[in-house]
């Protein structure tokens, strides 16, 4: 009746995940409670789960990212420790505990934290940017979202019901095949990772339509702001390998499943085949996330530095150079496999050759800067602690790029510094430059100035003195994920990380306080405007937040830097452009959907792990029946009419009117 | 998912259909043209998918031909699917279609001949087990 589960999958003799699954219920329960107290499902409901607003998606994706990254952080926090107690001595960490929480770590940070977060900032942005009223496919937007939330729940149940892998955060044969990992921890790997991974894939499909199909009149490809040509770029290595990693997962499962040899080292299997496929998705997934950030960052330097982007043309050519190279590298991860020197040296070229495109972004961005009028304030802040950061985390890059020095530091520590110096000063630093970015666009007020700048300066000094102490410890010899250690002289820099690790938890309260603080004194920091930072791009033309159909008439582009150029025409003429012809506006109607959706899979992907067939089916009968409903639905759009659209955009342009004369008085424009 | 739920946006311009357009904003394609075009095609990819079953179990072709005649079908169905059901054609909306298949056609392409290449280098190098034990006594 219940396949393999019983009482003993509660880790009622482990103290730690025990009591964290106490808290994290306690607190659940506590929130469903106020929730209910308050009596706010029903605004939930219709304003939120169900919602097909791409700013709503937008908005529940960064919140599910963050919620996550704190979940890996604290796995972070949990193995620093650990090793700095663990030299010579037991540590608190038994190794299969041990194991799981550096896989859970890897498979969070990337698939659930940094992921929906990307994948947020896109839904946000693009067809703000673009100037549309919503992306290609709004339900099928939220079914992404809802799958992703579904791979993320089951990932936190492994934590109370059963184990989580052990075998990091891609999970290689032979290790992970049955033989050796017997229990459910990789199961509920495979079906976390690949119900999210569908998600995925529908996002990507989504903005790449939005992107290709959506723009609005004006809008050419080379009039795009560089945050959606990056958006498209990430988009495409996402529909280009999201169903590598997805098969590649499934033949896994085969084999886990059903006793197939795809990945044993018998039967005729290959286990160097898993590497091989899970790297053809893996090096682009790097870049999946870090082309976005690097859009967000050009958003930033521009609009802090008062002039349009430096080679705005060598940028897109370089994301789309980025693009293409990144599927052409991967095999940079297992230079040690074994392959001759032909074909490592030419996939040790290729990796190095990515470089140069960075590199070019690199350099526009800091010409940017050059010559402007220069604005520190917090976005700017995270984005010049990222060129810094990023720079050296490229270096040591295309240091392991070269495959004889990688066989000296493949899988040790200064690896996990290496990839850590890019992830966290790019994407990571981008993901919070965006947030301080947009959150006035999205909540209509701004983040404390203050206490950002306290959390940027403790993240980045943290960052540093977390992780130098790696580079020297791998080159000292130390390997990756080490639960025991007896050596003497990696103590002092083990400790110092720990240090590193201290200053960072300062930083992730100072941003929680951060939020505290200004949702507090949210009438003082209140954007009245819609374009509290004088940017450049057309999501600064909406009032903050925006109405749910974005733009009361579609904005027509003549040029690069959309609302730039609005704002300039209306300071030389003092005056708005004429009040438009309203006409009432189509917009999709919500649908439960996506959520219903995710919540059977959710229950299918738990009773696969756990081996229960016919609840298996059930579910997964539910899900397709909720998908047929769907379908046969007569009611697509409703109406909104003209006296309402009309009176949002009067709102607006009333704000406008204001802001045009204070930046007539100010003279902030040339 | 169909775009009859998609299209949240109203183009106000004229609809000319030599341009790029948004899903839902281009001009209607008759269901009529849509219909044949798709009986077409079925009839096409069935005749396809018939020869081939029926060449592989004849010998009215020499016999070490038949792998290429069957390779010589199956892309002649692929690009029976790409024209009739996927609509690639050379018309003047066609560029993203065609770009995205030029796009897709590359990564396959990188993908397969890079794992082939790989992995053919892999077990070159790769001792057979027994030699290895060989060495090691
Ligand atoms: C300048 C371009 C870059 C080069 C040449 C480069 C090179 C490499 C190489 C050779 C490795 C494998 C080392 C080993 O396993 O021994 C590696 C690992 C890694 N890199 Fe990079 N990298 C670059 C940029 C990035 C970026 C931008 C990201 C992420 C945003 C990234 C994320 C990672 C990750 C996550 C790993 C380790 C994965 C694992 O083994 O678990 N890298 N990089
Ligand atoms: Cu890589």
């Amino acid at each position: 009746m219940l396949g393999k589960l019983d009482l003993s999958a509660i880790p009622l003799s482990q103290p730690i995940p025990l009591i964290t699954s106490f808290v994290v219920i306690l607190i659940a329960v506590a929130v469903l409670i106020l929730i209910t107290a308050k009596g706010w499902w029903p605004y939930l409901w219709h304003e939120w789960i169900t919602s097909v607003d791409h700013k709503r998606i937008g908005v529940m994706y960064c919140l599910l990212g963050v919620v996550m990254l704190i979940r890996g952080f604290a796995d972070a926090i949990m193995m620093r420790t650990h090793q700095a107690l663990a030299i010579d001595a037991p540590g608190y960490l038994p190794p299969e505990h041990y194991d799981q929480v550096f896989t859970a770590h890897g498979t969070i940070m990337i698939l659930f934290g940094a992921m929906p977060l990307v994948l947020g900032f896109m839904n946000f942005l693009v067809p703000l940017q673009l100037g549309v009223r919503d992306v290609a496919f709004p339900t099928f937007n939220s079914v992404g979202f809802w799958l992703t939330a579904s791979g993320a729940l089951l990932v936190n149940v492994s934590l109370f019901v059963g184990e989580f892998a052990r075998t990091g955060w891609l999970p290689y044969p032979p290790l992970s095949e049955t033989t050796y990992t017997p229990g459910v921890g990789v199961d509920y790997y495979l079906w976390a990772v690949q119900i999210s991974g569908v998600g995925t894939l529908i996002t990507g499909i989504n903005i790449v339509t939005t992107v290709l199909k959506m723009r609005c009149p004006g809008m050419s490809f080379l009039r795009m702001p560089v945050f959606c040509w990056t958006a498209l770029a990430s988009c495409m290595l996402i529909v280009a390998t999201f169903p590598i990693l997805s098969a590649t997962l499934a033949m896994l499962t085969l084999d886990r499943y059903l006793g197939w040899h795809y990945f044993t080292n018998t039967a005729g299997g290959n286990p160097m085949m898993f590497v091989n496929l899970v790297w053809a998705w893996g090096h682009p997934e790097v870049y999946i996330l870090v082309l976005p950030a690097f859009g967000i960052f050009s958003e930033i330097f521009s609009t802090f530095s008062g002039k349009p982007l430096f080679g705005y043309r060598s940028m897109v050519a370089a994301t789309l150079f980025i693009c293409i190279v990144s599927m052409m590298v991967w095999l940079h991860h297992f230079f040690t496999m074994g392959a001759g020197p032909a074909v490592n040296t030419f996939f040790g070229i290729s990796s190095s050759i990515i470089a140069v495109g960075t590199g070019v972004k690199i350099y526009n961005w800091i010409f940017t800067m050059y010559g402007g009028r220069v604005r520190f304030e917090v976005p700017m802040l995270w984005s010049m602690g990222f060129i810094f950061t990023f720079i050296i985390g490229g270096l040591t890059g295309v240091l392991l790029a070269i495959p004889p020095a990688d066989f000296v530091t493949h899988n040790s520590m200064f690896l996990v510094a290496h990839f850590h110096n890019v992830i966290i000063g790019g994407v990571v630093f981008g993901i919070f430059a965006g947030l301080e970015f947009w959150f006035p666009k999205a909540f209509g007020f701004r983040l404390h100035e203050g206490w950002g700048k306290v959390a940027f300066w403790f993240a980045f000094i943290g960052f540093w003195v977390t992780f130098t102490p790696l580079y020297v410890l791998g080159l000292l010899g130390m390997t990756r994920r080490l639960q025991h250690i007896n050596i003497e002289a990696w103590r002092p820099w083990l400790y110092i990380s720990v240090i590193g690790v201290g200053i960072l938890i300062l930083g992730v309260i100072s941003q929680v306080m951060q939020l505290v603080v200004s949702i507090r004194d949210r009438e003082t920091l209140r954007d009245v405007t819609g374009d509290p930072w004088d940017g450049r791009s057309l999501e600064w033309a909406t009032p903050s937040p925006p109405p749910f159909f974005n733009f009361a008439v579609m904005p027509n582009v003549e040029g690069e830097e959309a609302y730039w150029g609005i704002k300039l025409r209306a300071v030389e003429t003092q005056q708005l452009s004429p009040e438009p012809k309203y006409e009432p506006i189509h917009m999709p109607v919500n649908s439960p959907v996506g959520f219903f959706t995710a919540f059977f899979t959710t229950v299918f992907g738990f009773a696969m792990v756990w081996y229960i067939w016919w609840l298996a089916s059930v579910a997964l009968v539910a899900a397709f029946v909720g998908f047929v409903v769907f379908a046969w639905r007569d009611i697509h759009e409703f109406e909104v009419p003209i006296e309402q659209v009309a009176s949002v955009d009067r709102a607006r342009r009333a704000a406008r009117e204001a802001l045009l004369e204070k930046l007539t008085r100010q003279e902030v424009l040339p | 998912m169909s775009n009859l739920e998609s299209d949240p946006h109203l183009y106000t311009g004229v609809l000319d259909d030599r341009e790029d357009h948004a899903p839902g904003d281009a001009p209607e394609e008759s269901a009529g043209h849509w219909v044949r075009n798709a009986n077409i095609g079925l009839g096409f990819s069935i005749v396809l998918t018939v020869a081939s079953f029926l060449l592989a179990g004849s010998n009215a072709i020499y016999a070490p031909a038949i792998p290429v005649a069957l390779i010589v079908l199956a892309i002649a169905q692929m690009g029976v699917h790409l024209v009739f059901f996927l609509h690639i054609t050379t018309g003047p909306d066609n560029t993203n279609n065609i770009l995205a298949l030029a796009f897709g056609t590359l990564v396959v392409f990188l993908i397969v001949v890079g794992s082939i290449w790989i992995m053919a280098n892999l077990s070159d190098n790769m001792m057979p087990t027994g030699q290895l034990m060989q060495m090691q006594r």
